[in-house]
């Protein structure tokens, strides 16, 4: 029967290596920050908006080039571009060039008539008769005014102001055949790059930073006194990726030999290495197949926490040697049996625990649920079906091991006196205290974990550049294009408002590029009036024959617009259809104040189909929901845990129980005291404590007075407090704390569990 | 055979040439930090038959800009910067360019101000000299845009004179083109303070 079970094991597993091959030659492991980020429950489009500003920003790297003078920045720039060109780093420069502003201003040419700022509206319809013809005289005579169109086209020079009020949408201006811009005491060149790979295909060998590091180290070699700031996603991600696999082999390798080292300690023999080894190896990779099958891509932070994982799997196989110790091999199949009903319960408090994890709407976390499951139920199994059939040898009892499982008979337990009561009250009180100083924070800021130089050079470029926020927008919809442009307009009109007081410094909208229809009908009606009279009254003036130039027939159309290169600008923000609606996006411009986001939000009021969308609001209210919701699963779990331990152990369930729950209390308490913030993550770390903590409880019961049970509680603590120890150091602040609430949680736990041991003689009722 | 090497020399030193060439025509030149004088401009506009002829008066102050007063067919004023481009005519017609926003524009009013002084080494950062001195201490230059956001605007540029600048013809890209005749130059009277305000400005 275990025969059989052993090679139906060892088929899977055989199964799973095939299937590991394949992904390491073809998958690429996912390295974007933002599948972290929930889903949008209550609004999928608000979801799509974001995905579309997130999928076409991902690929720019934008970087200000600078100087202390506009030759100097001029060289620092030449000296950038030819460092990233030279680099082989898969980027392109962006054609933000003269020539693109060339072809834009030759497609909009056949509609200049119905493309007016709302200043030249206002005048086209008070000026007199006298004053247009003035203004259109006065431009003709001028010496050499330079003109964008044929002085028929555009009589009163209206369409250089047009295309002025576009360009103000950017703060750099072309300047010798350069982007330029002054501020923060340099004079600036700008220089924008796109990638040419998908950023989520950038890997941790950080092609992008290196060839940006090596542009800087020019500049500042090159040019006394140059700067170079860079920001963009790709940056980002490459940093991200480089931190991730960093931690995961320093977390999965710090582990992994401390877990050799304590076997090593107690057993003195090669056999337990190997097989604790390979029930590790089988886990890990059945944890990794099982979740690159369920999941599209795997992501690198579910290897992180991942890698804690072999502080936990290795406790079974503690377990089995630890009983096995000192014993004949010939009982090994019946200690195994002896084991596995304690193992089991162990194994599904764990599993339910980490699943529990995965009721959060954070595809990250659902990820890591399912990843942490299957490779515990991975070494489990491992364990059980293969431990007794290669453990055929002798393993005599070492000294070390004694001196553990003695240990466990002077280990303080606490009873009825009064010594247990003043020692519990006085944790309780200290608990209480710590309780009382813990905040809670449901920051966006715990995804993430970009290097401060990086924060840095956004907020430097953001400042400078007045670049819009990808995380504030409103949100337009309508039945049709029509109506969403015309909705568009209206809020303009109110943000205009907030512009010129200078709460804020512009925005970005389609209809800028893009009037209504009904906008662009009156709009051409209006110029053709002014300008019939001006053509009129000019030709009286010097006598000529003068003809007003042909426009095109229609309107400009999104179909038109999106369809050609000048597009670009805002296929971004135009999201066309989504389900029965027409969506756009409008931006804002230099939003570096907090305090306009409330006035911001009621500029939408009252206005039909527009929404105000502030996703770092949105994520932090999330977060905070759902660190309620588990909190009280949490709650939950302990009185479900309570029930399946009362199922078995009857009246002495508590004694397992009581080390977690307590343990829990005092963790947090010790969070309070050390200033760390209550987050959903360390709630959710406490859900994994419930479902690890129990398992010593559960041993300690299953066989009471044995040493040997002792020993594998005691190496299991000390290799769980190992790798949830080094999580604690994780740069990502969600995993720090998410390991430091373990961290603790557990050695509370395992020096609280023994004090709750039953007496030798009491046997289980 | 020296004839040949000087010939040799010669095309080897184009540059070195068009440099000294600038420098001959700068020796030719006054020096005037307050130059004044009457201007005849003639516009060839696509689109009109006749080219558009205005008249008028015009103060340039070294460092700080020029007044370009037009007196007919009608009276308007322009006054150019470094910093601005401001245009006012009776009727109430006016309008404004802050250069501090838009550098482009900071490019073309140093051009006309040097083009109308003469200022041949801001010239000859956005263009390359091409030109010959003529008899009784005259020049004639053909400037060809090097600098690309000049070269959008103009595709040439002709300036003759002596002791100053008496025509300058502007070629645009568009095919229109300006020719303006410099008269009465004179040095005095210095600019009086209504002048002064403007250029303050």
């Amino acid at each position: 029967m275990g025969s059989r079970l052993a090679i139906l094991w060892a088929v899977l597993v055989l199964a799973v290596g095939m299937h590991q091959v394949s992904f390491w030659r073809s998958t690429r492991l996912d390295t974007d920050v933002l599948a972290l980020l929930p889903e949008d429950e209550q609004a999928p489009e608000v979801g799509a908006a974001t995905r579309r500003l997130a999928d076409e920003a991902g690929r720019e790297l934008v970087l200000l080039v600078g100087g202390p003078d506009w030759p100097a920045a001029q060289r620092a720039a030449e000296v950038a571009a030819r460092a990233l060109s030279d680099s082989g780093a898969p980027l392109e420069p962006s054609a933000l060039d003269a020539s693109a502003l060339e072809d834009a201003v030759a497609f909009y040419l056949p509609y200049r008539d119905r493309l007016l700022t709302p200043g030249q509206r206002e005048w086209l319809a008070r000026a007199s008769e006298k004053e247009l013809e003035a203004t259109a005289l006065m431009k003709l005579y001028q010496p050499a005014g330079p003109r964008l169109t044929a002085w028929n086209a555009d009589p009163l020079g209206l369409w250089p102001d047009w295309w002025a009020a576009r360009a103000a949408e950017s703060v750099a201006r072309p300047r010798e055949g350069r982007l330029w811009l002054s501020g923060e005491g340099r004079e600036w060149v700008l220089l924008s790059y796109r990638g040419t790979v998908s950023s989520f295909a950038l890997g941790e060998q950080g092609a992008v930073s290196a060839a940006v590091a090596r542009a800087r180290a020019a500049v500042l070699s090159a040019v006394p006194g140059g700067r170079l700031v860079a920001a963009g996603v790709p940056l980002y991600v490459e940093a991200a990726a480089a931190q991730a696999s960093w931690e995961m082999s320093t977390i999965g390798l710090g582990s992994l030999l401390a877990v050799l080292l304590l076997v090593w300690l107690t057993f003195r023999s090669v056999r337990p290495i190997v097989l604790i080894g390979v029930s590790l190896l089988v886990g890990s990779a059945i944890a990794l197949s099982v979740t690159a099958l369920l999941f599209e891509r795997v992501h690198l932070l579910t290897l992180v926490f991942g890698a804690t994982l072999v502080g936990v799997a290795e406790d079974y196989g503690f377990h089995y040697f630890a009983a096995r110790t000192g014993r004949p091999a010939s009982e090994r199949r019946s200690l195994m049996r002896s084991l596995l009903p304690g193992m089991a319960l162990a194994l599904l408090t764990s599993v339910v625990a980490y699943l529990a994890l995965g009721l959060a709407p954070f595809p990250g976390l659902r990820q890591m649920a399912v990843f942490a499951s299957a490779g515990l139920l991975g070494a489990f199994l491992t364990v059980v079906c293969w431990f007794p059939l290669a453990d055929y040898g002798e393993l005599p009892v070492t000294r070390f091991a004694e001196r553990v499982s003695t240990a466990l008979g002077r280990w303080p337990r606490f009873g009825l006196g009064l010594r247990s009561g003043l020692v519990l009250g006085g944790l309780l009180v200290l608990t209480a205290g710590g309780l009382w100083r813990l905040q809670s924070r449901d920051d966006l800021r715990q995804l993430q974990n970009a290097p401060a130089a990086l924060v840095a050079d956004q907020r430097e470029l953001g400042r400078l550049l007045a670049l819009p926020s990808p995380a504030q927008f409103f949100l337009v919809e309508g039945a049709d294009a029509e109506q969403t442009l015309v909705r568009e307009s209206a809020l303009k009109q109110r943000l205009d408002a907030l512009v010129a007081e200078g709460a804020l410094a512009g925005y970005r909208a389609v209809s800028d590029w893009l009037p209504p229809a009904e906008q662009q009908r009156a709009d051409q009606a209006l110029s053709a009036r002014a300008e019939q009279t001006v053509l009129a009254a000019v030709a009286t003036a010097t006598g000529e024959e003068l003809q007003r130039a042909a426009f095109a027939a229609g309107t400009l159309t999104p179909e038109q617009l999106l369809s050609s290169p000048v597009g670009r600008a805002v296929r971004q923000q135009w999201l066309g259809q989504v389900g029965d609606r027409q969506l756009s996006v409008l931006m804002l411009n230099g939003l570096n104040d907090a305090s306009v986001l409330p006035r911001l939000a009621r500029a939408a009021d009252g206005l039909q189909g527009v929404r105000w969308v502030d996703k770092t609001e949105e994520v932090s209210r999330l977060l905070g929901r759902y660190r309620r919701v588990m909190t009280g699963l949490l709650v939950a779990g302990y009185a479900a845990v309570l029930v399946l331990l009362a199922l078995r152990f009857r009246r002495q369930a508590l004694r397992a129980w009581v080390p977690s729950a307590l343990g829990s209390l005092v963790t947090l308490g010790v969070l309070g005291w050390m200033g760390e913030p209550l987050q959903l993550f360390t709630v959710l770390g406490l859900v994994v404590l419930l479902g690890m903590g129990v398992d010593y409880g559960i041993f300690l019961l299953e066989h009471p007075g044995d040493d040997s049970t002792w020993l594998a509680v005691a190496l299991a603590g000390v290799s769980t407090f190992l790798s949830f120890g080094l999580l604690a150091l994780s740069a990502t602040p969600a995993l720090r704390s998410f390991g430091l609430t373990m961290l603790v949680g557990e050695v509370t736990i395992w020096m609280l569990t023994p004090c709750f041991r039953p007496l030798p003689h009491q046997e289980r009722t | 055979m020296r004839r040949l090497l000087t010939l040799l020399w010669l095309l080897l030193c184009t540059p070195a040439l068009a440099a000294d060439l600038a420098a001959d025509v700068r020796a030719r030149l006054v020096d005037a930090p307050v130059l004044r004088g009457s201007f005849e401009q003639q516009k060839t506009v696509a689109g009109f038959k006749k080219p558009l002829v205005s008249r008028g008066d015009f103060l340039v102050v070294r460092d700080q800009g020029v007044l370009w007063n037009t007196r007919s067919p009608f009276a308007s004023s322009l006054t150019v910067t470094r910093k601005s481009l401001r245009a006012e005519q009776e009727g109430g017609a006016a309008y404004q360019l802050e250069s501090t926003r838009e550098p482009a524009l900071t490019a073309v009013n140093e051009l006309l101000l040097a083009l109308v002084s003469g200022d041949l080494s801001v010239l000859a950062t956005r263009f390359r000299l091409e030109g010959e001195l003529v008899a009784k201490g005259g020049w004639k230059l053909t400037l060809i845009p090097t600098d690309a956001s000049v070269s959008r605007l103009f595709r040439r540029v002709r300036l003759e004179g002596d002791t100053f600048v008496r025509q300058v013809e502007l070629e645009e890209v568009r095919g229109d083109s300006t020719r303006i005749l410099f008269d009465q130059l004179a040095q005095t009277p210095p600019p009086g303070p209504a002048e002064l305000e403007r250029l303050g400005k």
